[in-house]
């Protein structure tokens, strides 16, 4: 018997199927594919608003821009190690990370962006000051970007110190002593606003050690040679002797984190302090009338010199990334002049590109001209030692700052307080050597 | 008897033993079933507690940092611990700050429970009250003691000040003299209504009956805290005072928020040493012999309350 034409056996019926589902399978499956955004994931530096806002604002047009799924997550410096090395262990890292990098780039866990440092330096005219010193490694590979310099200045309450008969900043260490004790008024304002804690803020005492000739470890950066130094360092101890005992530091310098500084000083409680200028940006967002009263300042000389060292911003790729292209391409373009410009004019960081010394921001805020002299003319954090892993965990360690507290806290000779120093620094050091 | 004649003359097969594929008594039968169903549990538990608590103890042997593997280093982490300045000052640091903090937290907790167990106006009001230091977020109490204690802008010395009871701010978490006995106070604030509310949910267990007895017998409120009340708490007293122990000795957040371990070496406890070790400096296996030397520290203190108090209860 004849079958009607439109009728099929199951036998056919299933072969055309499976021939469309088939056929269909990749069709259907690549839709989504050519869909899917690609995800970026970035941990943004937190400190001043205004310029994290204006950070992640720009990486969110560049995100929509290039059609990318961006992931912004703001982390203050303090909590940027611990949460950084939890992501390591988990296997779960950002791709694009702004942070010091130098602890990363010591244990290999940092792409290797020597193509974009030099395409940058070629296209916008070169670096600024020592950026170079904080990027290329000893091999002539790079690992992480710059995008500003900071440092501490000398701010001081030029009101304060002109009703005490002071027309000059103080040009050396002795001179601040002799200003800070001229213009304070205790209880209600203390002479420097200076932490001598267990927190990094304090480790400016050691750049006021340096400028009486000591150093910690040899030109390589790997032998402890402070106890070379007993002559300058018994010299710089005098000193602070002579400061805990004038009453200039505020009580609770001790245990001062790295706020304490900034908010004395926002309270009109302290005469001096030595702090980049974000807080300066701070006063001028919200203390406009207090900002005509502050002058800021390089830092006063020692017996040996000046001692000024700048630090620096960075980013850096991850080197788990599944997005190394796209990663490349977000740290190429976040240093585009147009949008360094309007970043720079709401933030704490100096230029690191020649192409940006031409900003009209450096020119506007008085305040700024300190900063572009200082990312030109600055030595590398650390400086005169080598900046590297075993200088950071001593800083981390604020090894300076310890031995002081010795001295005051603890009521220890100087003798016993500056063998520990040593023997601390000889350990870390061994560490690396 | 016939019977098994014939079969031997006949050759028959063996009879067949019963088909028993499971040759054990029910009891060890029992006794298995129960060990299977632990199983799950136990693997769990192992997975969740041993392995990291042995891989703990296999890092302080390695030079583990971020992102390496490590490799196997003998007692070199352990070398560079104990001559660490700080492992001894925060050795000292943890006992005092241990042994002193559950000290007053359990004398103030049973303090504050036998007056919250008295007929008094508003009791329940005072019990819900109590909680609060202990609901709230460490991180805001410990923010709030530092602003308390602050030298220049905090309350305790503004008061004492405009009362004219000080002619100068003392440095309460500055001064090593006065830097451990404040982050304890502050310690003790956040935590005693743990013990109060433990010690209060005893008392309210103890029978009516034997106060009464003893009043009638002439016992004074002394008498009757010594030799009714107290006994009758000793198995809360030791879970309390264990876990207080084991909580107040790892306790990290008071000390970090309050002094950072400061003045000097004065409140450094073994928390923020191996913290500072760990993810400060990234040395993993130097945080994990730290953490490993402490353990005989906890573990002793431990037993001793958890033998004092037993002994107590027998």
């Amino acid at each position: 018997m004849a079958r009607p034409a439109m009728l099929r056996t199951r036998r056919e019926f299933l072969k055309t199927a499976t021939l469309a589902a088939g056929v269909g399978a990749p069709l259907l499956s690549a839709a989504p594919a050519r869909a899917q955004r690609q995800k970026l994931v970035y941990w943004c530096y937190q400190f001043l608003k205004a310029s994290d806002d204006s950070r992640a604002a720009f990486a969110q047009e560049w995100a929509k821009k290039n059609n990318v799924d961006l992931q912004i997550t703001m982390v203050p410096w303090k909590e940027f190690m611990p949460k950084i090395t939890a992501a390591i262990e988990a296997k779960s890292t950002p791709d694009i990370v702004e942070s010091g990098a130098v602890e990363l780039r010591g244990r290999g866990q940092l792409l290797d962006v020597t193509d974009i440092y030099k395409k940058l330096e070629k296209t916008y005219g070169g670096w600024v000051g020592c950026a170079p010193k904080f990027m290329v490694e000893p091999d002539g590979r790079v690992h992480h970007i710059l995008y500003g310099f900071q440092g501490f200045m000398l701010m001081a309450r030029d009101d304060m110190t002109k009703e005490a008969g002071f027309t000059k900043p103080p040009a050396t260490w002795a001179e601040l002593l002799d200003q800070a004790k001229k213009a304070q008024r205790p209880p209600r304002s203390y002479g420097l606003g200076i932490p001598v804690s267990n927190q990094t803020d304090s480790n400016v005492w050691e750049d006021v050690m340096k400028s009486y000739g000591a150093r910690l470890a040899d030109d390589k950066g790997k032998r402890v040679v402070l106890g070379d130094y007993k002559a300058q360092v018994w010299e710089f101890l005098d000193y602070f002797n002579e400061v805990w005992k004038s009453g200039t530091l505020p009580p609770g310098v001790t245990t001062w984190d790295n706020t304490m500084n900034n908010s004395t000083f926002q309270s009109g409680k302290a005469v001096f302090i030595l702090n980049p200028i974000t807080l300066t940006l701070w006063i001028e967002a919200n203390n406009p009338e207090m900002l005509p009263k502050i002058g800021h300042y390089m830092y006063p000389r020692g017996p040996k010199g000046l001692v000024h060292p700048v630090n620096y911003g960075s980013r850096s790729i991850l080197k788990y990334t599944k997005v190394p292209d796209l990663a490349k391409q977000f740290l190429w373009d976040s240093m585009e002049p147009g949008k360094m410009d309007r970043e720079h004019s709401v933030s704490q960081w100096g230029p690191v590109l020649k192409a940006y010394l031409a900003f009209d921001v450096w020119k506007k805020k008085s305040y700024m001209k300190g900063l572009v002299e200082l990312s030109q003319n600055a030595e590398p954090e650390g400086y005169p030692d080598v900046f590297n892993d075993a200088w950071r965990e001593q800083a981390t360690n604020t090894t300076v700052s310890r031995m002081l507290q010795r001295l005051a806290v603890d009521n220890w000779p100087r003798d016993k307080a500056f063998a520990e120093s040593v023997d601390v620094l000889t350990r870390i050091y061994g560490k690396y050597a | 008897m016939a019977t098994v004649e014939r079969s031997v003359a006949v050759a028959t097969p063996a009879p067949r033993v019963a088909q028993r594929w499971w040759p054990l008594s029910p009891a060890r039968r029992e006794a298995l079933q129960g060990m299977g169903l632990l199983v799950p549990t136990m693997l769990l538990l192992l997975g969740l507690v041993l392995y990291p608590f042995l891989y703990a103890i296999w890092l302080g042997f390695t030079d583990k940092a971020v992102g390496s593997p490590g490799t196997f280093v003998g007692l070199k982490n352990y070398r560079y611990v104990i001559a660490s300045p700080q492992f001894s000052a925060a050795l000292v640091n943890t006992v005092v700050f241990t042994v002193a903090a559950v000290a007053i937290k359990f004398v103030l907790g049973m303090g504050v429970a036998v007056v919250l167990n008295q007929q008094i106006r508003g009791r329940n009001f005072f019990r819900a009250f109590l909680l609060m230091p202990w609901v709230m977020p460490a991180f805001v109490v410990y923010l709030v003691w530092r602003w308390l204690f602050d030298p220049l802008s905090g309350l305790i010395n503004y008061a004492l000040l405009d009362l004219g009871l000080l002619t100068r701010p003392i440095p309460f978490l500055s001064e090593r003299s006065t830097a451990m006995a404040s982050v304890i106070m502050a310690h003790v604030w956040r935590a005693f209504p743990f013990f109060a509310i433990s010690f209060l949910a005893g008392m309210q267990t103890i029978s009516q009956e034997l106060y009464d007895a003893a009043q009638v017998d002439g016992a004074s409120r002394w008498r009757q805290f010594r030799h009714i009340t107290l006994p009758s708490l000793y198995h809360i007293i030791g879970v309390v005072v264990m876990l207080s122990t084991i909580w107040t000795a790892n306790a990290f957040e008071p000390i970090y928020l309050l002094t950072g371990g400061g003045p000097s070496d004065a409140t450094v406890v073994y928390t923020l040493l191996a913290y500072l070790m760990g993810m400060v400096n990234l040395h993993l296996g130097e945080a994990a012999a730290v953490s490993t030397l402490f353990l005989p520290l906890l573990l002793a203190l431990i037993l001793a309350v958890t033998a004092l108090l037993h002994r107590k209860a027998h």
